[in-house]
């Protein structure tokens, strides 16, 4: 396929083409890592380790409080809504099996679970309590949440690359993954949500990491 | 001349802002219309550069292998799901867009394309044919959101559209096969 290559200015021209290209692809896919967005936002997140904002959450409980109220312990944080039929389940249930992996004696102590809708309207407290039902949530070491101020709400939501986009039929398209937040409020890790055992060992092993010191 | 002012006006169209954005809305008309006519702008203004440098492109790119190979390698990187997102998201990358697909695509694919000899052409088509069946197969059966700027069902009607594409390349091989036409003159 390849046709003779007449004189060498072509050589030269074709060389330049690949270093060019190599370098387009090199630069444009952070070193041939990530080929989606996707990817390269949650290498940057982790690089940046943005600061949980001063929002107020509402809880199942109807309780009101900001992300101090978990200060000095872990955050493992899901966002969801609880009309989502498609990967809110997946992420809710993989969630409960790694709070199932979790030592008795961190849940509560070291480390809090959190879920926060990002559909304050239809998500009332109410909602989420009968919502938390379906994943045995306790609603105390693991709590699902509200934040009722819509620009509240979406600073959190830019600030950890969550990305909604509403479908025009009140459901929403967006990402998931399990949010890890260290106790001075800020995002240490954004983990892949299909992969609980990975997910269960990096939490235990910060804490520890932190108990250590 | 004249051609080369169709080029320009054409660029100039798909840049305005209203017009930018509606095409970017839809995944499938993102990189099946916008992105195409990009290129055939970059193809129309291409007469001015030829004129203007015929000795530098006869050098360089002599058999046209060079001229196909970055043409090869931007569309290539305009396919893949991050670039087209990012597109969306940061300014420059939409602006590397704008120079690129016109500029390193469309010019090199029209000096390029006379010079290759009918194998060569065949040759292209039959790699661009496979490599939009295997994009498209990746963007049917793909369950995560690949783009963040677009839904699920768009990137599978995308995916279809990579698919027909395909064939329609497929039918025109076929006839390069089949018919001679030369019995026709």
């Amino acid at each position: 396929m390849i046709t003779v290559i007449k004189n060498r200015q072509t050589l030269y021209a074709c060389s330049i083409v690949f270093v060019f290209g190599f370098i387009l692809f090199f630069i444009g896919t952070d070193g041939f890592t990530a080929y989606t967005a996707e990817s390269a936002r949650v290498t940057k997140l982790i690089e940046n380790q943005p600061e949980f904002p001063e929002v107020t959450l509402e809880d199942s409980e109807g309780r009101t409080y900001s992300i101090s109220e978990f200060e000095d312990k872990y955050v493992f944080i899901t966002f969801i809504y609880t009309g989502c039929t498609t990967v809110c389940i997946q992420l809710e249930q993989n969630m409960a099996q790694v709070y199932n992996q979790i030592p008795r004696e961190y849940l509560g102590q070291e480390i809090v679970f959190l879920s926060i809708s990002f559909d304050p309207t239809r998500d009332d407290p109410a909602m989420l309590d009968k919502y938390k039902d379906m994943f045995k949530s306790d609603g105390e070491t693991w709590r699902m949440a509200r934040i009722p101020n819509q620009v509240e709400l979406d600073s959190l939501l830019e600030k950890f690359g969550v990305i909604v986009i509403p479908d025009g039929n009140g459901n929403f398209a967006h990402n998931a993954a399990f949010y890890t937040v260290d106790g001075n409020g800020s995002l240490v890790d954004v983990m892949d949500f299909s992969d609980i055992d990975a997910a269960a060992n990096k939490v235990v092993s910060l804490i520890e990491a932190g108990k250590g010191e | 001349m004249g051609q080369v002012i169709f080029g320009i006006v054409l660029l100039i169209a798909l840049m305005i802002p209203p017009v930018a954005t509606l095409m970017e809305s839809v995944m499938i008309i993102h990189m099946h219309m916008q992105m195409p006519l990009l290129v055939i702008a970059g193809f129309f203004i291409a007469r001015f550069f030829l004129d203007r440098f015929p000795r530098s492109f006869e050098k360089y790119n002599q058999n046209g292998l060079p001229g196909i190979l970055l043409f090869s390698i931007i569309m290539i990187y305009w396919m893949l799901p991050r670039t087209m997102d990012e597109a969306l998201t940061l300014q420059s990358v939409e602006l590397f867009k704008f120079i690129s697909l016109p500029f390193l695509a469309g010019v090199p694919l029209r000096d390029s394309w006379k010079k290759l000899s009918k194998v060569g052409k065949s040759n292209l088509i039959t790699v661009f044919t496979v490599i939009f069946l295997g994009l498209g197969w990746v963007y049917i059966q793909s369950n995560d959101q690949l783009c963040n700027n677009y839904l699920v069902i768009d990137q599978m009607i995308l995916g279809w559209g990579f698919i027909t594409m395909a064939i329609c390349m497929v039918i025109y091989l076929i006839y390069t096969l089949i018919v001679d036409p030369s019995q026709y003159e």
